[in-house]
């Protein structure tokens, strides 16, 4: 008998080795991404004197193809961008034209929020292209999470000097991090909250991005939907598509 | 006394006086002329690069010119911008609003820099109008109708009368987009501004960028360079702190440490020239006293104090300067009046040069008074030091010398 | 023969009044040469940074390269233009660049910029790259990636040797690319808003990137000579009918404009000194005849007929000017060759140090040779023609009066 409970300890204990810190990290990348995801998000811009609202629907195929159309304000309506790998298209439905983002473009900040347009083309991977390594744990909002640290490797194009994230244990949800840059000086801080349950994940659906020298300005992303892994095929990101979302 | 003896010696002689007070009356034109075109052609210099498209002062929202962006904009104020135009200096206030956007036909597309502007006062300072090369300049406030500078207007493709898009971001992140038929083609000297500048009316461009009422700077033209630090100085006092207010001086610092440079070699030439003006007039001086040196030799033989011959010569050089001065002032008046109506022209392919830049091709000459104080005043001095030699010469004479033939 | 001699005693009779006008000729003569040779060494200067720092004598793009920046216009021939090169004697050095534009991100954010590809040891000779880095050790032949930023961008990055950049560019098939890169020198110029615009890279690294192998954008050539510019050009054009070849004045109008400006200035002011030299002369001799109005009414008396009075009071001038003339060259060339060893610093007359800026204010004249026979001309001329008043006065003495004097 009492061998028995032994054996079932003993076997307990080898079915849940300890994960290391990049697989804590791709748990929670893949728990947000899936293989492809539609989205409706509110994209809401603080600053010290004014406040934007956005609504929008985006499509996406892992990491190389996104569509997002604009749903709100009623002057951007219709607006949409194409993202295929490295490229960038802008559909916008007042003059009937789609638009190449030039490279110039890659500066300016997209539809006014604190994202550039350069943001939507990168394709740098919490996964592959960082060093992960566990720095602690923590407890935030009541969840216990993991402290890890991420370091880019050299080779990657990506303008943190390191990332440190709170990935809560159980559920694998990023509720926290904070980007440094190369001399160590903290530039932006994220804030996950309101973690619901959608299309069968627990995802946080309140996002906040706030940059630590403006303490007035942010910008905060509200999931209202999200759904995961349904049919969509490259044929669906094309130009002809763009004129065509709803 | 010695008024009555000195006058009468001055005209005892009067080739020799002549000639000393044409030493001095040409010395005073040439400096005068010398300085007036000097400074006539720096003013031009300065004007013509200012003129160019920055203007002599601008005023901005604070921080704007670090951050050069479409939020950094500030509301129109008619009570603040009827204040600034009212200082003396000030010929206008030009209100633009600029931002990049995307140009678009066909399927060439490229970044551009649209410039807002109200037609009548942006002509006042950077005579956009004649910089037109095709169509025409905007003949009203609220024409939605587009210039292109020729550059842009090569790249896409597109002549007078075509249609084009544009596509940049606006005010507080709203989408600007538009289609827009061209009206005109302007060009400018240096590609950078001919490849990439869109202009339209102030009010077309608030309503693209949905800016209504904003813009982002006041540019300001003046009459001339000479009095910028205090009409700075007054804007600021009129401006609160919200406002930055710029002269070209921070606007184009390289333009400024061009002129720099040259005023040091232009303040080294001036110094030669007050050189040869020195050795002329002491050359005169010094003939006289030879000339006059039985003269003096019998005055303080038959017992005159040296003292009083010194004084005596002080005297004649004082009046002669004086006269000399005063006529020389009198006479390059009507000379600089003359080189500023009728400048000289520079001739030949560097014309071509500087209109290509749209630059007059003339060294003008400046009429500004304190040239004329100046340099007279200048001249007075270096005739007054050198009349020097002649005191001396009276201390240090020895009556039987020079009475020696 | 007998005037000369006649002539050459007189002038050593009175040696104050000789050594005077002797004077004034050799002062004119070093005030116009100084005043030249100022210019000279000015413009040498600027065409020597505008070639040798920025530009180079000449430059190699494909036609429509420059429209766009387009990545796919690389020369075409590659090979046969290298060996053009190689082979020709007038090429002192040529350096190959890749050129791309995009933008550079840390995590203070982002500008907009253009990337140039270069082969560091040939760039070194061609635009001396390695004297503008004022921190950092430059690249380095172990290490990938590297890049050299210019002042003011990495203030306004906050980027120092050793920070992580992100460079971001279309490359040839108009994909956008992006690299990690790290700053390995900061460098400075004269050309500030250039310095914010262009970032160097190895174009090895570029190339990858870039996908364009071993091509590149742009040829830029040094050559031995400064004269010989446009000869070569041509012959290059006419080797290689399909590039485009752009002399330096084509790349930079502004400088050539510049040259022709000052080269005019100095003439007006040339002329300035002229006057102020000939007046000099002028009163100099006046007051010689009018001192020897006895003894010339003596010559006049005793027979000497009237125009050989006017030839000899003509030769004593021209005998004084030859005189002065060797003088003048010879102590404005001590001047300017002391001057040319030790730098004149214009910022002690007036100008403003700018070395915050990258400027050097030290001025390196050079003695005008080619100038030298015109200005000699021009000082004789105007002593000769200064001369014939007091010539045309002499002759007109009465003999009786001018004894009773």
């Amino acid at each position: 008998m009492m061998s028995i409970f032994l054996i079932v300890l003993f076997l307990q204990g080898i079915q849940e080795p300890a994960l290391t810190a990049k697989e804590v990290v791709t748990r929670a990348d893949d728990n947000v991404r899936g293989k492809t995801s539609q989205a409706e998000i509110i994209i809401r811009t603080v600053r010290p004197t004014w406040q934007r609202e956005m609504t929008v629907k985006t499509w996406s195929i892992g990491n190389e193809y996104a569509m997002i159309l604009v749903k709100s304000p009623v002057k951007d309506k219709g607006v949409a961008f194409l993202k295929r790998k490295k490229e960038v298209w802008n559909w916008v439905p007042v003059l009937e034209r789609s638009i190449k983002l030039p490279p110039s473009m890659m500066t300016q900040s997209w539809m006014g929020t604190d994202f550039t347009n350069d943001d939507l083309v990168k394709e740098s991977s919490v996964v592959e292209d960082y060093d992960h390594s566990f720095l602690g744990d923590t407890v935030i909002a009541n969840r216990s999470c993991h402290i890890i640290q991420m370091i880019p490797k050299p080779e990657a194009a990506i303008v943190w000097g390191k990332i440190i994230l709170c990935i809560d244990k159980k559920d694998f949800v990023e509720v926290h991090s904070k980007f440094y840059d190369e001399e160590g000086e903290l530039i932006n801080i994220m804030n996950a909250s309101e973690v619901k349950m959608m299309d069968g994940r627990l995802i946080p659906t309140h996002l906040e991005m706030i940059p630590v020298d403006k303490k007035d300005q942010r910008t905060i992303m509200i999931y209202s939907n999200i759904s995961y892994n349904k049919p969509l095929s490259d044929s669906f990101f094309t130009l002809q598509q763009m004129k065509n979302l709803k | 006394m010695w008024f009555k003896l000195a006058w009468k010696n001055l005209w005892r002689n009067t080739h020799r006086t002549a000639i000393t007070i044409s030493a001095i009356f040409f010395a005073v034109i040439l400096s005068v002329t010398a300085s007036s075109l000097q400074d006539g052609v720096f003013d031009n210099f300065i004007k013509n690069m200012v003129g160019y498209y920055t203007g002599y002062i601008q005023v901005h929202l604070k921080g704007y010119w670090d951050h050069p962006v479409l939020d950094n904009a500030l509301d129109r104020e008619p009570a603040y911008e009827a204040s600034i135009s009212r200082p003396a200096n000030i010929t206008a206030v030009a209100p633009r609003i600029e931002s990049y956007a995307l140009a678009s036909f066909e399927d060439v597309t490229k970044g551009c820099m649209i410039v807002g502007v109200s037609p009548e006062q942006e002509n006042n300072i950077t005579a956009l109008k004649n910089k037109v090369v095709a169509g025409r300049y905007f003949a009203r406030d609220d024409e939605t109708s587009v210039i292109l500078s020729e550059g842009l207007s090569q790249r896409l493709n597109l002549g007078v009368g075509d249609t084009l898009y544009l596509i940049g971001q606006g005010y507080h992140g709203a989408l600007a987009a538009g289609k827009y038929a061209i009206l005109g083609i302007v060009t400018f000297g240096s590609p950078e501004l001919n490849d990439q500048l869109l202009f339209m009316t102030l009010t077309t461009a608030q309503e693209f960028f949905s800016a209504p009422n904003q813009i982002t700077s006041y540019v300001i033209g003046l009459s001339s360079d000479s009095y910028l630090d205090q009409t700075v100085k007054t804007l600021k006092d009129l401006s609160g702190e919200e406002y930055e207010v710029m002269s070209w001086m921070e606007l184009l610092p390289e333009v400024h440490q061009h002129i720099q440079m040259d005023k040091g070699s232009m303040y080294i030439i001036l110094g030669i020239l007050y050189l040869l003006i020195c050795f002329g007039i002491f050359g005169t001086l010094l003939m006289m006293m030879v000339e006059r040196r039985f003269e003096m030799g019998m005055l303080v033989a038959i017992g005159m104090k040296k003292r009083k011959l010194a004084g005596l010569f002080l005297t004649e050089s004082i009046l002669t300067v004086f006269i000399g001065s005063a006529l020389g002032l009198l006479c390059s008046i009507p000379i600089v009046m003359y080189l500023k109506k009728y400048p000289i022209r520079i001739g030949g392919e560097m014309a071509e040069a500087y209109k290509q830049f749209n630059f007059e091709p003339i060294f003008p000459a400046s009429t500004d008074p304190t040239i004329f104080l100046t340099q007279g005043l200048i001249v007075l001095a270096i005739g007054l030091a050198l009349s020097m030699y002649p005191v001396i010469t009276a201390f240090r004479l020895d009556p039987v010398k020079a009475m020696r033939k | 023969m007998v005037i000369i001699i006649m002539a050459w005693r007189n002038i050593w009779r009175n040696k104050v009044r000789s050594l005077i006008i002797i004077g004034s000729v050799a002062l004119g003569l070093i005030a116009g040469l100084f005043v030249l040779s100022l210019y000279k060494g000015i413009m040498k200067d600027r065409v020597n940074v505008v070639i040798r720092q920025e530009v180079a004598h000449i430059q190699v793009h494909h036609p429509l390269f420059k429209e766009d920046y387009d990545p796919q216009y690389v020369i075409t021939d590659k090979e046969k233009v290298r060996e053009f090169l190689v082979e020709m004697d007038e090429v002192a050095e040529f350096a190959t660049r890749s050129i791309g534009q995009g933008m550079v991100a840390t995590g203070t954010g982002s500008s907009g910029i253009q990337i140039v590809g270069v082969d560091p040891e040939k760039e070194n000779i061609v635009s001396q790259l390695n004297s503008k880095l004022i921190e950092g050790s430059g690249f380095d032949a172990a290490k990938k990636n590297q890049a050299l930023i210019g002042k003011k961008l990495a203030d306004k990055m906050h980027l120092k040797p050793g920070s992580k950049a992100i460079l971001t560019f279309t490359d040839r098939e108009s994909n956008i690319v992006s690299a990690a890169f790290r700053v390995a020198g900061i460098y400075q110029t004269d050309n500030a808003p250039l310095d914010e615009r262009i970032v160097f890279v190895r174009r090895s690294d570029l190339n990858i990137l870039l996908t364009v192998e071993d091509d590149f954008h742009e040829i830029a050539i040094l050559l031995k000579d400064d004269e010989g510019v446009e000869g070569f050009g041509t012959a290059m054009q006419s080797a290689f009918p399909d590039v485009k070849i752009e002399t330096w004045q084509e790349l930079s109008p502004e400088t050539k404009l510049m040259i022709d400006t000052t080269d005019q200035y100095s003439y007006i002011f040339i002329t300035i000194i002229m006057f102020a030299l000939s007046f000099g002369i002028i009163n100099a001799m006046l007051m010689a005849v009018l001192e020897r109005s006895r003894e010339i009414g003596m010559l006049l008396a005793l027979g000497m007929n009237r125009p050989r009075v006017f030839t000899m009071i003509l030769t004593e001038t021209i005998l004084l000017t030859l005189s002065g003339t060797p003088l003048g060259i010879l102590i404005s060339w001590i001047i300017v060759t002391f001057y040319r060893n030790h730098g004149l610093d214009i910022a002690t007359f007036g100008g403003e140090a700018m070395s915050s800026f990258g400027f050097s204010t030290v001025i390196y004249p050079e003695f005008p040779w080619e100038k030298m026979v015109t200005e000699m001309l021009i000082v004789v001329s105007a002593a000769f023609i200064a001369s014939l008043i007091p010539a045309l006065k002499a002759i007109k003495l009465q003999p009786v009066e001018a004894l009773q004097k």
